[in-house]
């Protein structure tokens, strides 16, 4: 091993392909750390502006009671209806995880903060983000990318000819004439390059991730980033593994370099495409035009209906009828059975939605394990917080927080209270919390396992080929 | 002589088992990818065609109602696919599948298709694109990295010219071969891909996708070109055909899968896209308080009430022989169409100007400008996203003008006013032609330099190293 370190600190191509990696790497952290900044910059920002508004709607209220300041019905902060609809709406929002910046992962595709109201949740949940979509498109430079698609092929130009090439050159022979089987050999060579190699991408993506603004102090945080040294890791080792198996069917170096060029074209392009059109045709997503069309005809119909849908309403909700019965429903409260009725009829269309993505994502769940490539990339979108599962926590948490908005907020539309400031500071407020660690963990051991199996895998049958490797001729 | 090595080159190559599988699964996944996108396109077509006719439908059967009313109720306009995006969907993942025509705002596209998939979907899909981008110049370059390297090993290099074959006529010669084996690959797709077309759109459309196909396919042919001219010069440069395939492998993968990436942080640290709150929160400062900041909605409305009066010699509102209200409607829309006239260019512009990075990059990588040109000739890329949304804007300020006067000319200013399906028959039905081929043409005369500039220069090197290359 000493001899082999000899050997590599002497040729310029090792040094030059790590100061390459560490570029890279250091890279990808800066545009990691930058995106998680601009995603704080513009929650800050929302919340700012949520304040402020908070503090105009209290002195507005003042002036408005006391007769200062005359507002129209649809402007009056003291109306209930007005003010969940359009006025007070408050923030719930996915403040990036601790470690954010190691993967932008889908965060660049989902909102990330809404603005919740009395209306329906459809009205409100796509405050999508802006993006040039060719940068959508291609997908961001960051930690994730380097250590999926860049890493393994640092190992490769590492390791293609790991035997092939001390064959070619005439030394293999000449060392396996020491007491040394091929097996030990070429351990000790992979051994010390993949050492090398990971500690290299590991020390350097936790030292740019730190550098970047990472928060260690939040809880989980260390385990996480314990799961990403050892996933980084062990994806190394599978392409090892991979290099060593080429290396023992024995053919010239430039053939593995081929082989080797293919698996990776395999394992993280042809792979993932084809298994995202099967699941895409397994699982196809109705058309969001058609969902369109329904909500648009079921509002259409609960509007045409509204007075019986009010009548209705009120018979569920005795407690809420305002009390001098002969009073004719207003605006607002006529809303209030309009979207109950709408949501009710739109929601079968939404599901179908819903069931269908998390069918689609249970096949890949299920699937991934035939690419190492999808298996690392689920697992450091899962731990840097740009995954489906953590937005999905999110998700059903700003449900929550738009049912206590509307909680609220309705039975003072139906009993036609009006606000006072007191109620501003009794009003819901929203705060994230994060997804409890031992989920997490937990999927993210399933794909360590997911990745270490397949190392064995290769590894083991390509130890046992090594026999049979021909040394000479 | 050209062609005689190009001949021999050819029949190798169809001999060679290695390209026969290698061609084999490109021309599997090429199909298959072409398949998908066929199914696609049909079934997005349809869909299309079905909403469009329904939101006109419930515009016309709204019933009576205030005009006002009926341009709150608006209509909806969805973004049509390009037949040619069978090939390549470029940015129609992300971008939105429909926006509501609304009165007073100028609504975002809602919707993006790739938010209804999963993580997957970022390694990137399967379609033609990724094919032709991506695996065909691995192909090119497995067939050519031992052109000359492999020969000088064989020791066939030093014999050729012994014979007096010139070294250009040599590079040329393999130059042929290699795109003539592409060729046999490449036009039974051609051929495949054009019958989807025909059958899956009606005539006029694949009478408007046939100059774009050209196009489409000059754009790759020079990729291709540059990718083989390139080879070939490594490949006589070089030391050991180890050498050249390590350096070409590098290569390609700088090409197709780290430019892209790199190309969209640059742009984007060069010229940052401003965040949505931030945009939003200008665009409705400036609804307010005017373009300038100094001309607040309450002032305008106060001013174009005194100047109405004095313009009909009348003491109130009431007494005016137009309705106010509309009056008032029209001249927010007015006043609202330059604020979004601003924000838009100036958003649409910071994404010209990224995607002007991007083709400064291609200097360097190739695929970014096949990418664009690939894009742009599928009627997939951002500048026809824009083009469809203006259309969709210029449709729904004509049905808010077409409101607004009727308010104007026929509502009272004292009783409710009712209108009724004349008025909503009097918008016509919204049609969107997609620009001409020559449009796009326009758009991507760079990209089309660069790559020319790629092909002309990495065929001008094969021949330059070829005459300088060491036969042993």
């Amino acid at each position: 091993m000493k001899h082999e370190w000899r050997n590599l600190s002497a040729d310029r191509a090792p040094l030059a392909i790590s100061l390459l990696l560490g570029a890279v790497i250091a890279y990808g952290a800066f545009n990691g750390s930058r995106w998680v900044k601009f995603q704080r910059q513009t929650i800050a920002s929302a919340l700012t502006e949520e304040r402020g508004r908070y503090a105009e709607i209290r002195e507005e209220m003042v002036q408005v009671e006391a007769g200062e300041k005359k507002v129209s019905a649809f402007a009056d902060p003291r109306l209930p209806q007005s003010f969940g609809r359009s006025m007070g709406l408050r923030y719930a929002y996915l403040p990036p995880a601790a470690l954010g910046s190691l993967a932008i992962g889908q965060s660049d595709l989902y909102p990330y903060y809404f603005k919740v109201s009395t209306g329906s949740k459809q009205s409100f949940l796509n405050s999508d983000e802006i993006e040039n979509p060719a940068h959508l498109l291609a997908g961001r430079f960051d930690l994730a990318f380097v250590i999926l698609f860049l890493y393994p092929l640092v190992i490769l130009a590492f390791s293609y000819n790991i035997v092939s090439g001390e064959k070619e050159a005439g030394t293999l022979a000449l060392t396996l004439s020491q007491p040394v089987s091929l097996r030990t050999l070429v351990l000790a060579k992979v051994a010390l390059r993949s050492l090398f190699v990971v500690a290299l991408a590991v020390l350097l993506s936790i030292a740019g991730v730190l550098v970047g603004g990472a928060d260690l102090s939040a809880e989980g945080s260390g385990l996480r980033l314990l799961f990403w040294i050892g996933i980084t890791a062990a994806y190394g080792a599978f392409w090892f593994a991979l290099a060593i198996a080429v290396n023992a069917a024995g053919r010239g170096s430039a053939t593995n370099a081929i082989a080797l060029a293919g698996l990776w074209l395999l394992f993280l392009v042809v792979i993932p495409s084809a298994l995202n059109a099967t699941v895409k045709s397994s699982y196809p997503v109705p058309s969001r035009v058609e969902m369109i069309q329904a909500m648009r005809v079921a509002g259409e119909d609960s509007t045409r209906q509204s007075s019986q849908l009010l009548a209705r309403y009120l018979e569920d909700h005795p407690e809420l009828a305002p009390k001098s019965k002969d009073a004719p429903p207003d605006f607002g409260t006529l809303l209030i059975a309009v979207n109950e009725a709408t949501e009710r009829s739109v929601q079968p269309v939404i599901d179908r939605f819903d069931s269908q993505v998390a069918a689609q994502q249970q096949m890949v769940d299920r699937f991934r394990y035939l690419s190492p490539a999808i298996v690392a990339q689920a697992a450091f979108y899962d731990l840097a917080g740009s995954s489906a599962h953590r937005y999905a926590h999110f998700l059903s948490q700003a449900s929550t927080f738009h049912a206590q908005w509307r909680g609220f907020l309705t039975p003072r539309i139906l009993k036609k209270e009006k606000l006072t400031p007191g109620d501003l500071d009794k009003l819901p407020t929203y705060a994230f919390r994060e997804e409890e660690t031992g989920a997490v963990s937990a999927r993210l051991l399933a794909a360590l396992i997911g990745l270490l199996a397949p190392v064995a895998l290769v590894l083991l049958p390509a130890l046992r080929w090594m026999s049979r490797y021909p040394v000479v001729g | 002589m050209i062609f005689r090595i190009a001949r021999k080159e050819m029949t190798e190559m169809i001999r060679d088992g290695r390209f026969r599988v290698s061609a084999a699964i490109v021309f599997a996944l090429l199909a298959g990818s072409l398949l998908l996108g066929w199914h696609h396109y049909r079934e997005i077509r349809a869909q299309h065609i079905a909403a469009q006719q329904a939101t006109r439908e419930q515009w016309l059967k709204q019933g009576n109602k205030n005009p006002h009313s009926a341009a709150h109720y608006g209509v909806y306009a969805f973004k049509p696919t390009a037949p040619l995006s069978l090939v390549d969907h470029g940015t129609d993942p992300y971008t939105g599948v429909a926006v509501w025509l609304e009165a007073h705002k100028q609504n975002e596209f809602k919707y993006r298709p790739a938010q209804d998939a999963t993580a997957v979907q970022r390694f990137g899909e399967l379609t033609g694109a990724t094919v032709l981008q991506l695996l065909l110049p691995l192909l090119i370059v497995l067939l050519t990295f031992n052109a000359f390297a492999g020969e000088r090993e064989l020791g066939t290099l030093r014999q050729l010219v012994s014979l007096g074959v010139k070294p250009s006529d040599l590079a040329l010669g393999k130059a042929v071969g290699v795109a003539g084996s592409l060729l046999l690959l490449l036009i039974p797709a051609t051929i495949a891909g054009s019958i989807a077309i025909t059958m899956a759109s009606g005539g006029e459309e694949t009478a408007a996708a046939l100059p774009r196909a050209g196009w489409m396919s000059l754009g790759y042919l020079l990729y291709f070109g540059a990718f083989i001219g390139g080879s070939l010069a490594v490949s006589a440069f070089a030391s050991s055909s180890r050498a050249a395939l390590i350096a070409l492998l590098g290569f390609w993968m700088f090409n197709g899968l780290i430019a892209p990436r790199a190309a969209s942080d640059i742009a984007k640290s060069l010229r940052p896209t401003p965040s949505a709150f931030e945009f939003g929160q200008k665009m409705e400062l400036a609804l307010k308080n005017g373009a300038d900041g100094h001309d607040p909605a309450d002032a305008r409305n106060k001013k174009l009430e005194e100047d109405l009066l004095k313009k009909y010699k009348v003491d109130k509102v009431e007494a005016l022989p137009v309705n106010f209200a509309g009056m008032r409607l029209q001249e927010g829309e007015n006043h609202g169409n330059e604020v979004f006239d601003h924000a838009y260019a100036d958003l649409w512009s910071v994404f010209a100007q990224q995607d002007a990075v991007h083709r400064v990059l291609a200097l360097a990588a190739p695929g970014l400008a096949a990418r664009s040109i690939s894009m742009g000739f599928a009627g997939s890329d951002f500048p026809q996203h824009a083009h469809f949304a203006k259309a969709a804007e210029d449709y729904r300020r004509m049905l808010q003008r077409t409101m607004n006067a009727d308010l104007i000319r026929n509502a009272s200013n004292t009783a409710p006013y009712f209108a009724g399906d004349d008025l909503w028959a009097k918008v016509p039905a919204f049609e969107y032609t997609a620009p001409a081929a020559n449009w796009v043409a326009a758009q991507q005369t760079s990209a089309f330099g660069i790559l020319a500039l790629w092909c002309c220069a990495a065929v001008a090197a094969a021949v330059w190293t070829a005459r300088r290359m060491q036969v042993y």
